[in-house]
């Protein structure tokens, strides 16, 4: 047993002491802070004003608004906006000609200098012309005023699903991400670290390591040290995702503390402001803000904990099924491109469960999904997207049960294999010759 | 004594035969040569007598018991493919593999320094395996397979991958180890080791012995009744009688070189006859080399099959 450690010591402190480790380790939270941050912190930190000229000469378009990108000015003609432009103290001016009397001023031009205006003021400029000449439409031909338009145009349903008897709200579409999220994750993590096992095992076939070391100790140790030690890589990584990325993201908020509270009084003066103007758009605010609420307070109904239990069991039984089978075949395969024929027949179960995904999301209670969470090779990733739906505990336990029965059984056969394999060389091994070395005693 | 004893060992492999009745015994103190052509058997019995794969048929004894994992750590083992992690330092690969022999981290780190110093390679301890020559790895290892102080020692092609310098060193070694008692189950195709280090051998060929005894017996009964003779001629020509023949015959200034096959004829009767022609500066026996003994024994083995 004190060997299977000194094993699992070396795997483990091998890998964690690797350069790729540790640029994994980080890059990680920080994409993922990153994909959360940038967002936000561009929308506070705007990073330049563009100085947009308007010349109107139709008089309809006088309603520009400045925003935080673009500041609009209204020049009298062409000519000052064109040495203006020349000068630099603007840089685009958009020209809207005079045409003939009765037919509505749809052509526009917005004229540059050596630098063109990019695309999101373009879109700016386009939104703002395409606002006011809809409101002019409505006005002046179905007379209809533009609040009104927008009391139309925002009308909207909002559906609570609820359980009658406790009054839990219903969150499908949380659930959906999180059961999305979990078994991706289960689903990467198994085969990421699967792989490791297998290129371990073939590193110390092709390298001769095993026959050094099997004089030392029985060739299940060494298969279980790596198994195991490689799980730890896995839960230690894992740790260190969460603990950074919690880490970063919190340390993002608290830089930017009193920019999200500028911007959120900004946001909260500015439905002030437009609530003077019109009272039924404050009242279609409202049932948003409390929905985004209501979601929070849906991911609070979620047993957090019995998910996370939950996934580390399915994780560490369902890595330990894939990383035994992944020795084997590791033992039996000289190089990276002899293998696929083993590999993929390990491969086909895992990425046929996520195939399925979006047919278990659906029905997550329906006979595909319960097949699937049942069927030892799919059931970490299908359990991963029927776990937050709530799903009976008797399913759960089976499962578990199924595949705790499943990895002793492969973990036999992988045995067998592996002790006969590490030690094989120059042979292409074929199916039939596994099945000779299972039946053949030893 | 012997340390060793494997007595009628068979083994198996999916329709084929890998061992067949092989008996050896390695007394203790001695080297015991193992030998065969390519795939006559030899790593599948050191692979038994290692606990690798278990025979289907006979017994394996150390130490007058039947051989089981405990007396694994008695055994040193230096396999033809060897090889060590290459990412991993030299020092720490050392203490790793010592420590699976189950020695204790402070024995292994002790008993390292003193090997690392006396291979003078104390400034290899921090670079890492990838960094050193396939000779350089070859010694690593040699230190770590004997490193546990086993009876036994196991040593499978010890020599290949070395230059003379440190193959010489390397046979110094293992007949120092063997001074210190240990005893010694070296397997090679290397014939001319054969001859300067081992004791007693077992020919190994097409998965039976052929051939095992001490090695100076082997030659002794493998001789030819040929012999060397270096003289001075009196006159142009030699005469023998007719059972003895002149093999060859070359001419160097004065000094002429003989081979003679005597036959029956015992050797005082060819130097008896030669005396009177010649005058006789050195006589000496030739013993078949082992190579020759090997090949013939071999040759011999697969006509009879």
């Amino acid at each position: 047993m004190n060997k299977i450690f000194l094993v699992i010591q070396r795997e483990y402190l091998t890998r964690v002491k690797k350069k790729s480790f540790w640029i994994l380790t980080l890059l990680v939270p920080i994409l993922l802070v990153a994909l959360y941050a940038i967002p936000i912190y561009l929308s506070l930190n705007s990073l330049e004003v563009t100085n947009v000229a308007v010349v109107d000469e139709t008089s309809m378009y006088g309603d520009f608004v400045s925003t935080d990108d673009v500041n609009y000015f209204y020049y009298d003609d062409t000519t000052a906006a064109k040495e203006a432009l020349y000068s630099d103290s603007i840089d685009a001016f958009v020209y809207v000609p005079k045409t003939i009397s009765g037919k509505l001023p749809t052509d526009v031009s917005v004229y540059y200098y050596k630098e063109a205006p990019s695309a999101s003021v373009k879109s700016d400029i386009e939104e703002q012309l395409q606002g006011m000449l809809r409101n002019s439409i409505l006005v002046n031909v179905y007379e209809i005023t533009p609040d009104d338009y927008d009391l139309i145009t925002n009308t909207s349903v909002h559906m609570i699903v609820e359980d009658l008897e406790t009054g839990e709200k219903d969150f499908v579409e949380i659930k959906m991400m999180i059961g999305l999220i979990l078994s991706l994750l289960i689903y990467m993590s198994i085969f990421m670290f699967g792989s490791q096992v297998m290129r371990g095992v073939m590193e110390e076939k092709t390298n001769r390591i095993v026959e050094v070391m099997v004089s030392s100790l029985r060739p299940f140790q060494l298969m279980m040290g790596k198994v195991i030690g490689v799980a730890l890589v896995g839960l230690t990584q894992f740790a260190l995702w969460i603990v950074l990325s919690g880490g970063l993201i919190s340390a993002f908020t608290m830089a930017n503390a009193d920019k999200f509270a500028g911007a959120q009084t900004e946001q909260i003066t500015s439905i002030a402001t437009k609530g003077q103007e019109s009272v039924d758009q404050t009242a279609v605010t409202m049932p948003e803000l409390s929905e985004s609420q209501e979601m929070i307070q849906g991911l609070m109904n979620i047993q957090f904990g019995t998910i996370i239990l939950s996934f580390l069991i399915f994780f560490v039984l369902g890595y330990f099924l894939y990383a035994t089978l992944f020795a084997a075949v590791g033992s039996i395969t000289e190089s990276e491109t002899d293998n696929s024929q083993f590999v993929l027949p390990l491969t086909v179960p895992l990425l046929l469960s996520i195939i399925l995904m979006p047919s278990m999301v659906n029905a997550p209670n329906g006979s595909l999904a319960v097949w699937l969470s049942m069927i030892p090779f799919t059931s970490p990733v299908a359990m991963m997207v029927r776990l937050p739906f709530g799903i009976p505990i008797w399913q759960v336990v089976v499962s578990i049960g199924i595949l705790v029965v499943t990895f002793l059984i492969s973990l036999w056969v992988a045995a067998k294999i592996y002790r006969t394999g590490i030690l094989l060389y120059g042979k292409k091994i074929t199916y039939k010759e596994l099945w000779k070395w299972l039946r053949f005693k030893n | 004594m012997e340390l060793l004893v494997a007595e009628h060992v068979e083994k198996n492999y999916s329709g084929y035969r890998a061992l067949d009745d092989v008996s050896i015994a390695a007394s203790e103190g001695r080297i015991l040569g193992l030998l065969g052509p390519n795939g006559a058997g030899k790593t599948t019995l050191i692979r038994i007598i290692n606990r690798i794969t278990a025979p289907d048929k006979g017994t394996v004894l150390f130490c007058g018991e039947p051989l089981s994992q405990k007396h694994v750590s008695q055994i040193g083992y230096l396999p033809e493919e060897r090889g060590l992690y290459k990412k991993m330092k030299v020092g720490e690969q050392a203490m790793y593999l010592a420590r699976l022999k189950g020695l204790s981290k402070g024995d292994a780190e002790q008993r390292l320094r003193q090997w690392f110093e006396r291979f003078e390679i104390m400034g290899w301890w921090n670079k890492k395996v990838e960094e050193l020559s396939k000779g350089m790895q070859q010694k690593v290892q040699f230190i770590v397979t004997v490193l546990h102080e086993p009876k036994l020692l196991i040593f499978d092609e010890p020599f290949s991958g070395f230059d003379p310098i440190n193959a010489n060193l390397l046979k110094q070694e293992i007949l120092r180890l063997k001074s210190e008692g240990a005893t010694v189950l070296f397997s090679t195709h290397n014939m001319a080791s054969v001859e300067e280090i081992c004791d007693d051998i077992t020919l190994v060929n097409k998965s039976k012995v052929v051939l095992s005894g001490n090695v100076r017996e082997i030659r002794e009964s493998y001789r030819k009744n040929i012999f060397d003779i270096r003289c001075c001629k009196h006159g142009e020509e030699l005469t023998l009688s007719s059972e003895m023949e002149i093999v060859q015959q070359t001419t160097d200034g004065d000094e002429t070189d003989l081979r003679v096959r005597v036959g029956n004829t015992p050797s005082n009767e060819l130097l008896r006859q030669l005396i009177g022609q010649a005058d006789v500066l050195s006589f000496q026996e030739v013993l078949p080399s082992m190579n020759e003994i090997f090949i013939e024994a071999v040759t011999a083995n697969n006509q009879q099959n």
